[in-house]
């Protein structure tokens, strides 16, 4: 329970066996390497600088070929475990006959073949839709290109408002210039043209020209016969582009199918191998021998120990506590009913390694909140039924993917008895389409917040009070632990009778309980806030500021109310799916009362309608338990604050490593 | 001056559902621009960003859920017929729809700016998902609360 103790290796060993020795440390996964990469063993160096090129390499492939490749195994399957099961020797022999620079060489041809064939083809489109606005054109186009020995040709295009004054500019030059106008009519708006000017005046003329809003064309000088005879070469031209491209764009695809599974594999491979050779490169040296340093969890050391000396009797494996200047990494260890709730301590910040593991601490409250914010028992049915499913469908679900599923089981569990004692079965769907059943929905109720919406409002309240107090308890806990007793009572105890006091006054208030009682808890309130008051002030020097500074604090008790408040959220979330619920019964039995096709319509109206409430009510079921946990609850103890255990690993996104 | 109960009563059940309505859709406009602009760079993000930008959605759902609690109690729904409502009393619906209209409005704006904030932090840090979803969580707090206070007013109305 709680954060692992870890213990820290010393192990030397002969340099001829590294590499050995950094593969066992990485197979058995609970090794987290100490030191920094900077300046280690040169002869590692090397490796790590072959490891990190492959890496690239296949870096470079995967982001070239996937989108060419069509995944036998799509990604959600990857994730929830259906990876190819291989060993290291396989994956060492697979690396060893794959040559991925020569790869990579063929794949950057083709990619490189591929731009050029769009290039080629994008311009060759713009020349067609070039030719396409001088189709009015009845000379050849090597009056534009080449022109005459007199004449030269220029294509334009003007504005349809300017073509008045081009016109008009034109006029000045009649003797040396003729125009040949597309023709148009009153909505065209750009009009194209070609101008014929005497080779003399050409460039004067043109000036004008451009002055008045025309814009020249660029006519490639390939074009030379008539305006149809080089649209139909160039349809020519495109179409066998078009070919050559759709056979690279082939031959690419089946680049991908030849050498995706291969490089996903060598992927995973190499990626490790860095890992590793990054690991060993944390090592210190002398001429012979290397030194790793790692932190390995105790109840593991042994087995590591074993493994170690396996390989070869040139080691000396030492271990040791970690020193009290040390701040080892944290790596929570928790029973089977809690470890799923592990992920919602890290989600927030792993505890420092001497510091508390709020995990068991938090499962009861998050398990029961989750239950009261979701509160539907079918819906319980429905979330408990995917998760049968996926797992029967996906046999090998990697641990941490597998635990939080099962967190989502446990939250559907206690969703499912929430929604028995409050009644609600996909909303009210027993009391819209299942009558008879109504009877025993009803014997089972214990709350039901739908007409006793205070009942309800009162139980999530003074679950908050629980909440929040046992987080007191545990601050003090923590405080009497590290010898903090001043503070335990003077920040924690008091608090805790303070609001104690006060919450079972306003109970006795009520007339519920003998008047002795209310002596008590009277006396409990005095005592907190005077320990409050006391505790704020017994720094400070001089009365006036000891008194401003305790009132200060004790009005800090208003962040209680609003603590306290905050938990009113697990009757409205509940409330909340309890009535989308019930206007989706609501809609499903007006739609029923269409004719001929109401039931079909019934029925997308009401499964769609749960499906879509459940999505959006398990969200907000998950995240405002969450927050009542980070924001309420840990705001009392916790901060957090350590470093997350990463030990060295295989990679695995592509392939299962068998051992 | 017969129906000014009823017709008070409804104009509070629509302005929950088009306040926060609009207020959702500001809220996850302003967030999907962002989710859209980190997938552009990584579309292995789409299931977070997505996760992200629903998050001021709830807002218009809390107005939905009011708007037919306002129309349940009127008996607008399946067909028993409207119940006779003074003006006091319609006035008093319109009172109570009024919280989760306002608050759900404005704090879905709010909560999409956060969320798309959040999204930009998980394009940079995806293992920092918990807390980027705890954020956006802060500010629906209010309307939750709201969303306590409309019910619970419905609740004390007495109609018929």
């Amino acid at each position: 329970m709680g954060v692992a103790k870890l213990k820290k290796a010393e192990l030397y060993y002969h340099k001829s066996v590294h590499e050995e020795i950094a593969a066992a440390l990485q197979e058995t996964g609970v090794c987290q390497i100490i030191g920094d990469a900077e300046g280690g063993p040169a002869s590692v160096e090397a490796l790590r600088a072959e490891s990190e090129a492959a890496v690239a390499d296949v870096r470079y492939l995967m982001r070239t070929l996937t989108p060419h490749f069509n995944d036998p195994i799509s990604s959600l399957d990857r994730t929830l475990g259906e990876r190819p099961i291989v060993s290291m020797s396989d994956l060492s022999k697979l690396a060893r006959e794959t040559d991925l620079s020569s790869i990579c060489t063929k794949v950057r041809g083709l990619e490189h073949a591929i731009g050029e064939g769009k290039l080629e083809l994008s311009q060759a489109r713009t020349n067609q839709a070039l030719l396409e606005s001088f189709r009015f054109l009845p000379y050849p186009l090597s009056a534009i290109t080449e022109g005459t020995r007199t004449l030269t040709g220029v294509a334009g295009v003007v504005k349809a408002d300017q073509l008045k004054t081009l016109q008009a500019a034109l006029s000045e030059f009649s003797k040396d210039s003729e125009l040949v106008l597309e023709p148009h009519d009153e909505k065209a708006q750009d009009i194209h043209l070609v101008l014929f000017l005497t080779r003399q005046r050409a460039s004067e003329i043109l000036e004008a020209c451009v002055r008045k809003g025309l814009s020249v064309l660029d006519v490639p000088a390939e074009f030379k016969g008539t305006v149809e005879e080089e649209r139909a070469k160039l349809a020519t031209s495109i179409a066998a582009l078009e070919d050559r491209e759709a056979s690279l764009l082939k031959d690419m695809e089946n680049e991908a199918e030849t050498w995706m599974p291969s490089v996903q594999k060598l992927s995973d491979y190499w990626n490790s191998l860095t890992e590793r050779y990054t690991a060993l490169g944390k090592s210190g040296e002398t001429d012979r021998t290397l030194l790793t340093r790692f932190w390995v969890p105790a109840k593991d050391a042994e087995t590591v120990q074993k493994k170690i000396e396996a390989i070869s009797p040139n080691v000396a494996f030492f271990l040791s506590d970690p020193g009290a200047d040390e701040e080892p990494p944290a790596l929570l260890q928790n029973g089977k009913y809690v470890r799923p709730f592990n992920i919602l301590t890290e989600l927030y910040s792993p505890p420092k390694y001497r510091g508390i593991d709020p995990t068991p601490l938090l499962a009861p409250f998050f398990f029961l909140f989750f239950g009261m914010c979701l509160g539907d028992a079918g819906y319980a049915i429905v979330m408990l039924a995917a998760i049968w499913w996926l797992f029967r469908k996906y046999r090998r679900v990697p641990l941490g993917i597998r635990d939080f599923i099962v967190l989502f089981a446990f939250s559907a569990v206690s969703t499912f008895v929430y929604g028995i004692i409050s009644g609600s079965f996909f909303g009210n769907f027993i009391d819209s389409f299942l009558p008879f059943l109504v009877p025993v929905k009803n014997a089972l109720m214990l709350v039901d917040p739908m007409t006793n919406p205070m009942q309800v409002l009162g139980i999530s309240l003074l679950l908050g009070v629980i909440h929040l107090m046992f987080g007191l308890l545990i601050a003090a806990y923590d405080n009497f632990r590290n010898g903090q007793a001043i503070d335990a009572i003077g920040a924690n105890i008091s608090w805790f009778l303070l609001i104690v006091g006060l919450c079972l006054m306003g109970v006795a208030m009520g007339g519920m309980v003998p008047p002795h009682f209310q002596c008590i808890v009277q006396a409990m309130a005095i005592i907190g806030a005077v320990i409050i008051f006391w505790y704020a002030g017994r720094e400070k020097s001089g009365i006036f500021s000891k008194i401003i500074s305790g009132f200060l604090a004790l009005y800090g008790s208003t962040s209680y109310l609003g603590d306290i408040l905050s938990y009113s959220r697990l009757l409205a979330l509940g409330f909340g799916s309890a009535v989308i619920g019930m206007i989706i019964n609501l809609l499903g039995g007006m739609a029923a009362a269409i004719p001929y096709v109401g039931w079909v319509v019934a029925v997308v109206v009401i499964v769609g309608g749960h499906l879509f409430s459940i999505l959006i009510n398990i969200l907000g079921a998950f995240v405002h338990p969450l927050r009542l946990q980070y924001v309420e609850f840990f705001g009392k103890f916790y901060t957090g604050g350590g470093e997350p255990f990463t030990p060295l690993t295989l990679s695995e996104e592509f392939v299962s490593v068998k051992p | 001056m017969e129906f000014l109960g009823l017709s008070l009563a409804l104009f509070g059940a629509a302005l929950a559902a088009a306040l926060s309505g609009i207020g959702s859709a500001i809220g996850i406009g302003i967030a999907g621009g962002s989710a859209a602009g980190v997938m552009t760079e990584d579309p292995n993000k789409f299931g977070s960003c997505l996760i992200l930008q629903a998050l001021p959605g709830t807002q218009g759902i809390y107005g939905l859920l009011i708007t037919f609690f306002v129309l349940n109690k009127l008996g607008l729904l399946g067909g028993a017929g409207a119940v006779a409502l003074t003006w006091n009393q319609g006035l008093q619906i319109f009172a109570s729809c009024m919280p989760i209209a306002i608050v759900g409005w404005i704090s879905a704006i709010y909560q999409g700016k956060t969320s798309a904030a959040s999204i930009m932090m998980i394009s940079k840090k995806p293992e920092a998902m918990g807390k980027a979803i705890i954020l956006p969580a802060m500010v629906e707090t209010y309307a939750v609360l709201a969303l306590l206070t409309s019910i619970l007013m419905l609740m004390g109305v007495q109609v018929g």
